[in-house]
């Protein structure tokens, strides 16, 4: 369960947020998240929920979700696709495993909503 | 009141903005982990990872590596578990010193923890240089790829008894791992294990890793592991 220290950073991060933008309350968290990040959704949301009553400024914060396709580029071919495999994906266009990750990484803060 | 025209209730004057952050979720660990090895290249320390499942084999090869190398270099160990001191006593009963980190529950290693258990370490060390630090992470596939602690290699031990399936169950191990270990090769004849779908399977996930088939039991291929690290050590 790394989604409940992933939570506590972030519980951390929007604190400091918050208060470098003189924020009253947080009231909307939008995170990207890529399917190949590793970090399943809602335990991040569970842990998120749990921990955020013990901070008054975000009691009420929303956390949406951006999930992010796994899309690669193929380095034979250059075809860009996307795909649902995370193991081994292969080019839709000529079969090759030679690719780069174009997105789908992604763990990241996109932004908040806050109250001034 | 309301202070704004002195009327008896509350206006909803309240701004709401939108702020742009665009950082990872992960910012504080990696911030840490920066300054980390920062402080592990000033004071020359190549400093190692180990990550696997639970009885991988973690312990038993520091104990074998600290026996074949610790009249040639010096070395320290941070021992991560959840509770108990036995695998750093089992390290200092070899004569080296080491530190056990318990994370009271958490399935990981942080770099804000490795930055203390460093310095209690060098208490032990009573200004004695360390050439390498090993970190032996909590046993666990999944949390410890996330987390980097400062490192300079993760090295992700999977043993034969696990069964070959594991690299592509636990991807983001393989990926963020620069060395795999396949250890407990002594008792392949005992299980289904195919080392070469592991190996292959590691190099379609990671195509740069360093793969050493080992044994702790009968020193099979432990020559290449310790040639690994010398080798890391004189900057090869
Ligand atoms: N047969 C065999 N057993 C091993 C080998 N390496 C470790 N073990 C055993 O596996 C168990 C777990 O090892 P340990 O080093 O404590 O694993 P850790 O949890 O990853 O630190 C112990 O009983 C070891 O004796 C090996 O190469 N061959
Ligand atoms: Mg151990
Ligand atoms: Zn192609």
């Amino acid at each position: 369960m790394h989604e409940v220290s992933i939570a506590l950073g972030m519980v951390d991060e929007l604190t400091r947020i918050a208060s470098e933008n003189n924020a009253t309350k947080i009231t909307l968290v939008k995170l990207k998240i890529g399917k190949l990040s590793g970090i399943v959704v809602d335990s991040l949301i569970f842990a998120f929920d749990a921990i955020k009553l013990e901070h008054p400024i975000m009691t009420s914060a929303e956390i949406i979700i951006n999930e992010i396709p796994l899309i690669y580029e193929c380095n034979d071919c250059n075809t860009k696709f996307e795909t649902e495999d995370i193991y081994f994906p292969e080019c839709t266009g000529c079969k090759s495993y030679n690719l780069t990750i174009v997105s789908g990484e992604e763990q990241h803060i996109e932004n908040v909503e806050v109250e001034v | 009141m309301c202070d704004t025209c002195g009327c008896d209730h509350d206006h909803e004057i309240k701004d709401s903005k939108t702020i742009d952050v665009n950082q990872s979720l992960l910012k504080s660990n990696d911030e840490a982990a920066a300054s980390n090895r920062k402080h592990f290249n000033e004071k020359g320390i190549y400093v190692v990872n180990l990550i696997s499942s639970p009885g991988s084999g973690k312990t038993t090869l520091l104990e074998k590596t600290i026996e074949a190398l610790k009249d040639s270099i010096s070395i320290g160990v941070l021992e991560g578990d959840i509770e108990t001191e036995l695998d750093a006593e089992r390290i200092r009963a070899k004569g080296v010193p080491a530190v056990q980190l318990t994370t009271g529950g958490a399935c990981h290693l942080e770099s804000a923890l490795i930055h203390k258990g460093f310095h209690k370490l060098e208490h032990q060390l009573d200004g004695k240089k360390l050439d390498i630090l090993f970190i032996e992470n909590v046993g666990n596939l999944v949390c410890p790829s996330f987390f980097d602690l400062g490192e300079h290699i993760r090295v992700v031990l999977i043993s034969v008894p696990e069964g070959h399936d594991k690299p592509i169950k636990y991807p983001k191990a393989i990926k963020t791992s620069q060395v795999m270990l396949i250890t407990k090769t002594d008792l392949v004849e005992h299980f289904d294990f195919d080392i070469e779908k592991t190996k292959k399977d590691a190099l379609a996930l990671n195509p740069s890793i360093k793969i050493l088939v080992t044994s702790a039991k009968t020193g099979e291929g432990l020559d290449k592991w310790f040639e690994l690290l010398n080798d890391a050590l004189t900057g090869k």
